[in-house]
């Protein structure tokens, strides 16, 4: 892959990225994901 | 007797995976106390696939909050905005190196592979069509059927519940075995999930890393960015004198001088450091050397 190409879907990814951590944030996912982190995940662990 | 292959420098490795581990699970006191760390970090995730059942986590598995953000509420799907960004951020700066590096369950495969007395094993008969089973685990058990069951109405997050070795590993048995209560509660599900963990350590004993070979969704994910991460495998075929030794060191099972931009290859530099011309480097960023690939 030639190294403009290789920047150039570098940087849309980045910026796609960064935009769907912020709008995550921004829409409570975060939140959710602690949430559920904060308490003991049955189904990981075999119970649920 | 056969050994796994030595590299120089492999320790440098290993006590970056030990490092690792313990970054992302410091809260020790945990284990003792069948309980599971409950701060504010844990909205954050984690690179590699650490549970966040394991008590002493500080972070959250990727994996799990990318099929647990699936719902928004009652019968209503999301999109995984938060953790999907996460995971494109790291896949873009590190790709499959957090596979090599940073990764508790693949430190563990590692750590197996080492112990002697076991013929080891390169590759295993259809190894290209086993390696697409991780797409399959991702497509099914990470996205389709948690949405699925997101539409139901009930959520479940199908690969912690059928597969994942790490929630088994680092959040079953030591929450067994410091709570009684969880012991009281422990079904069919945990030792189909011990019998899934089992296989895999005794898989690991014969062949390097086989979970993050033919299983992982992670390693599904951060391999489609190998290509154009920042962290990349230079080759330079100039100095290049076809020995075979990078191939024969590969944990991966793949040949590092053809498939260096590959999506199997997790950048731990084994091939780099048993190359005597070093024709092949672990670099980070866009440029490349002269002469390079």
């Amino acid at each position: 892959m030639k190294r403009g190409v290789r920047i150039g879907i570098f940087t849309v990814l980045a910026i796609a990225g960064t935009a769907f951590l912020l709008f995550g944030i921004f829409s409570g996912q975060a939140e959710s994901v602690l949430k559920k982190a904060i308490r003991i995940c049955m189904e990981c662990i075999g119970i649920g | 007797m056969a050994k796994a292959k030595r590299v120089k420098g492999e320790w440098k490795r290993m006590t970056v995976q030990a490092a690792a581990f313990l970054l992302q699970n410091p809260k020790l006191h945990h284990f003792f106390l069948g309980t599971i760390e409950q701060g504010e970090t844990k909205a954050v995730c984690v690179p590699g696939l650490n549970c966040y059942s394991c008590p002493a986590a500080i972070g959250a598995c990727p994996i799990g909050s990318l099929q647990n953000t699936m719902s928004k509420s009652y019968k209503k799907p999301a999109v995984p905005f938060y953790v999907l960004g996460f995971l494109i951020l790291l896949g873009l700066t590190l790709g499959r190196w957090i596979c090599g590096w940073l990764c508790p369950f693949g430190w563990v495969q590692d750590l197996i592979y080492k112990i002697p007395f076991f013929k080891k094993i390169r590759t295993f008969p259809f190894e290209r069509y086993l390696r697409y089973l991780k797409y399959a685990v991702l497509a099914v058990l990470v996205i389709g059927l948690p949405l699925y069951s997101a539409f139901k109405g009930v959520l479940v997050p199908y690969f912690c519940k059928y597969l994942c070795p790490s929630g088994t590993l680092l959040g079953a048995i030591p929450l067994a075995a410091g709570s009684a209560q969880v012991r009281a509660q422990l079904g069919a599900y945990f030792w189909w999930k011990m019998g899934v963990l089992i296989s895999l350590l005794l898989l690991s004993l014969l062949i390097s890393r086989p979970f993050c070979r033919y299983l992982c969704p992670l390693g599904a994910i951060y391999g489609m960015f190998n290509r154009i991460a920042l962290v990349h495998l230079d080759y330079a075929p100039n100095v290049c004198v076809d020995c075979g030794k990078c191939e024969t060191v590969c944990p991966m099972g793949i040949d590092p001088k053809k498939q260096f931009n590959s999506a199997e290859c997790i950048r731990c530099g084994r091939c780099s450091r048993a190359c005597p011309t070093e024709s092949l480097q672990v670099r980070f960023g866009f440029a490349k050397k002269d002469g390079t690939r």
